[in-house]
């Protein structure tokens, strides 16, 4: 397979896509705008941000399907914008385009075959479909699937020439919870074998459950980007206190002297933390009806992190 | 290392064969179409057809003898007569273009002007039979109008060698409506399978982002575009070999495979495909471009004269069927196929082959590979 290394660059060959100054504008449209940032080896890293942030087309560019407007993106040291370059890239690189879906008539086992043979490498069939567990279900067509398992499908068949980077866009947008934790899975098994993956993502818990690395995306610039503990303690905010459903009653219930409390989710209330606080507070709690009550302090999440940098939430549709 | 094209080839040709609707139009529907065409219009009466030209006529009625004769014949039962005007200088010609769209036997009788006065005055009068020798029905044709006229002979004069049918041969096929029609669904499957075919594999695929992944591959556009054309020339060549089998095996067609027909479906195989493209591509959505596809193949396919031929036609229809790509493969076809007729087979092979080109061309370079 020694075609398949990618050519050494000096000084820089750890580095498995860098991203410099890139813009895209569909006419007037700025969709991409003049972001920077760079991806290691074996690492996870997560484009997370709101429907039609410029998540897709970066990814697209860096998939060599969409030309850049503006600036420079390499992968695995190749120029995306130099033709003999994209043939390279193409060798090496795992896709999983956002709402992808298989040949329907297929079977898993020819899917993945019918990927792996654009290729002239694959990866053993059967293996890749132990690794998306999905061996009971390897001789079924795809049409007859279930969102979860065909979603697996496509992961597999993003593998198929293991590859050196994987780009998964969206993996898990429109699947339900229990879906969602089996990609997961599978994410984090790539992950312990050392690929680097280039995650796309609306959902916050996405993010931060399985990346070392995020960049918050929103109307094609990049707000933010570091570890999620990182973003969490710098734009994350303070703790909260959390009095499960205590209710408009348990307001009036409060010791006086407290910061600021506010009722959230239909009857808990939250108080937020100052460093230091949370000792008195519970002390002065304890002399109230509210001990009896669920008590907990929950740490800021990323969702927090794009309210307090946007202003606004992201919906579960992405919105 | 297993070809790009082939595992695109064999991804189609697996979903062709297990989805049963692609079955049923592909393979069923034209079949069921023959044999109900066949039934309704292929299977003539049982009397044999015979154009007729009495030119002994006086003062525009048949004289006696030619009448009493036409009545004899009339009288056997056999025939049905088909009376062609007097004043038709040329009635072979005239009988050559009437019988095929009604799908009669060419066969011809000519009563000769004078035929009643010979008659009378004692002469040896000769009968014109037209007819094919390798008609099927000839022999038995002939033996029955050479019966009728020895006894009629006898009958008026009592002298039965007065009066002589003279046998002359005629090059036709007896080409029979299913024979006719055998082609044109051969045409309309073509048609169908390459516009449809086109659509599923190109708009569909696309709003999978079947395309889009296949793009972030090593596989090119040219590569992905021949493994479609090859998998329509498998398709072609499946179609016509099983509806040319039936239709022997059921109505006794039997046609000639040449370098014609070869060049046809290959021609087909390209042509239909790129009309599929174009669309797929003007069309964005698939659902959408299925409905577009719905709307070119089936004025065409009425106007390309599959069912039935094209002089049938109104004028201004004939003239719209002159632009319809199918006419050209549907008229080869049968050229091929069925008349025999290489030079006709060769300009309309031509054609299609041509508007082949320019549709495959087109439809290749407006797909868009990589960015939309
Ligand atoms: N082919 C295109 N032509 C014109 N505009 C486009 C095209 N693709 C995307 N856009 C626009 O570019 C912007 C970014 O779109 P993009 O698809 O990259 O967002 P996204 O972050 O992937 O969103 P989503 O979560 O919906 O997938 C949007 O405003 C979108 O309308
Ligand atoms: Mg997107």
């Amino acid at each position: 397979m020694s075609d398949n290394v990618p050519a050494p660059l000096p000084g820089q060959s750890d580095k498995v896509v860098q991203v410099d100054k890139l813009s895209k504008k569909y006419g007037d449209n700025v969709a991409v705008n003049d972001i920077s940032f760079s991806l290691t080896k074996g690492e996870v890293f997560a484009f997370l941000g709101p429907n039609g942030a410029g998540k897709t087309t970066t990814v697209e560019i860096l998939e060599c399907l969409r030309n850049p407007t503006g600036g420079h993106a390499r992968v695995l040291g190749y120029d995306v914008s130099k033709r003999s370059d994209q043939a390279e890239i193409r060798k090496r690189i795992g896709v999983l385009p956002q709402d992808f879906n298989a040949i329907d008539r297929l079977t898993v086992r020819e899917n993945i075959n019918y990927f792996g043979a654009m290729f002239k490498h694959q990866l053993d069939a059967d293996k890749l479909i132990e690794l998306v567990d999905l061996k009971d279900k390897r001789d079924e067509q795809f049409k007859k699937l279930s969102g979860g398992l065909k979603q697996r499908v496509g992961l597999a068949v993003s593998l198929v020439n293991d590859p050196y980077v994987v780009f998964l866009d969206e993996p898990t947008t429109g699947l339900d919870p229990r879906a969602r934790r089996d990609v997961w899975g599978v994410i984090e098994r790539l992950k312990s074998q050392g690929k680097t993956v280039f995650l796309t993502t609306h959902y916050m818990d996405e993010a931060e459950y399985l990346a070392d690395i995020v960049s918050i995306i929103d109307h094609g610039q990049i707000i933010a980007s570091g570890t999620p503990d990182q973003l969490i303690d710098s734009h994350g905010g303070k703790k909260t206190l959390i009095i499960r459903d205590a209710g408009e009653e348990g307001l009036k219930q409060l010791p006086p002297g407290l910061p600021k409390a506010e009722l959230r989710n239909a009857g808990d209330i939250a108080i937020p933390l100052h460093n230091g606080e949370l000792t008195n507070i519970l002390m002065s709690l304890g002399q109230t009806p509210l001990r009896d009550k669920e008590i907990e302090v929950r740490r800021p999440t990323l969702d927090d992190v794009f309210l307090n940098l946007t202003g606004r939430r992201v919906s579960e549709e992405g919105n | 290392m297993r070809s790009r094209i082939y595992t695109i080839i064999s991804g189609h040709f697996k979903s062709w064969y297990r989805s049963k609707s692609n079955i049923f139009w592909t393979i069923a529907f034209p079949l069921l179409l023959i044999v109900l065409f066949g039934a309704i219009f292929g299977s003539g009466s049982t009397k044999f057809d015979l154009y007729l030209q009495n030119q002994d006529l006086n003062a525009n009625t048949p004289t006696l003898y030619s009448h009493g004769y036409i009545n004899a014949l009339n009288n056997t039962g056999a025939f049905n007569l088909h009376v062609v005007a007097a004043e038709q200088p040329d009635p072979l010609t005239y009988v050559k273009s009437d019988a095929q769209p009604h799908n009669r036997g060419q066969r011809l009788l000519v009563i000769p002007l004078g035929f009643n006065q010979t008659l009378k005055n004692g002469g040896n009068a000769t009968i014109q039979l037209y007819m094919d020798q390798s008609d099927q029905a000839s022999a038995s044709l002939a033996g029955i109008v050479r019966s009728v006229t020895i006894s009629y002979a006898a009958s008026i004069a009592g002298a039965p060698d007065h009066l002589i049918v003279q046998q002359v041969g005629i090059v036709t096929k007896n080409i029979r409506y299913i024979d006719f029609f055998i082609p044109g669904v051969i045409g309309m499957t073509l048609l169908t399978t390459g516009v449809f075919g086109a659509v599923n594999t190109n708009g569909r695929y696309r709003e999978l982002k079947i395309i889009k992944k296949l793009a972030t591959t090593p596989l090119s556009k040219i590569e992905w575009i021949l493994g479609m054309v090859g998998y329509q020339m498998i398709l072609a060549t499946i179609s016509l070999v099983v509806i040319l089998f039936f239709g022997y095996a059921i109505f006794g067609v039997t046609a000639t495979i040449d370098i014609y027909t070869v060049g046809l479906v290959v021609a087909a195989s390209l042509l239909f495909p790129g009309i599929g493209m174009v669309l797929a591509n003007f069309v964005k959505e698939a659902e959408s471009a299925d409905a577009a596809a719905n709307a070119i193949t089936f004025p065409m396919m009425f106007l390309a004269g599959t069912f039935w031929p094209r002089e049938t036609l109104p004028d201004i229809m004939k003239i719209i069927a002159n632009f319809m790509p199918l006419t050209y493969v549907n008229d080869g076809l049968r050229d091929a196929l069925i008349y025999a007729e290489p030079a006709q087979a060769l300009t309309n092979t031509l054609i299609a082959l041509g508007l082949a080109a320019f549709f495959i061309v087109l439809g290749s370079v407006l797909m868009n590979w990589k960015e939309e």
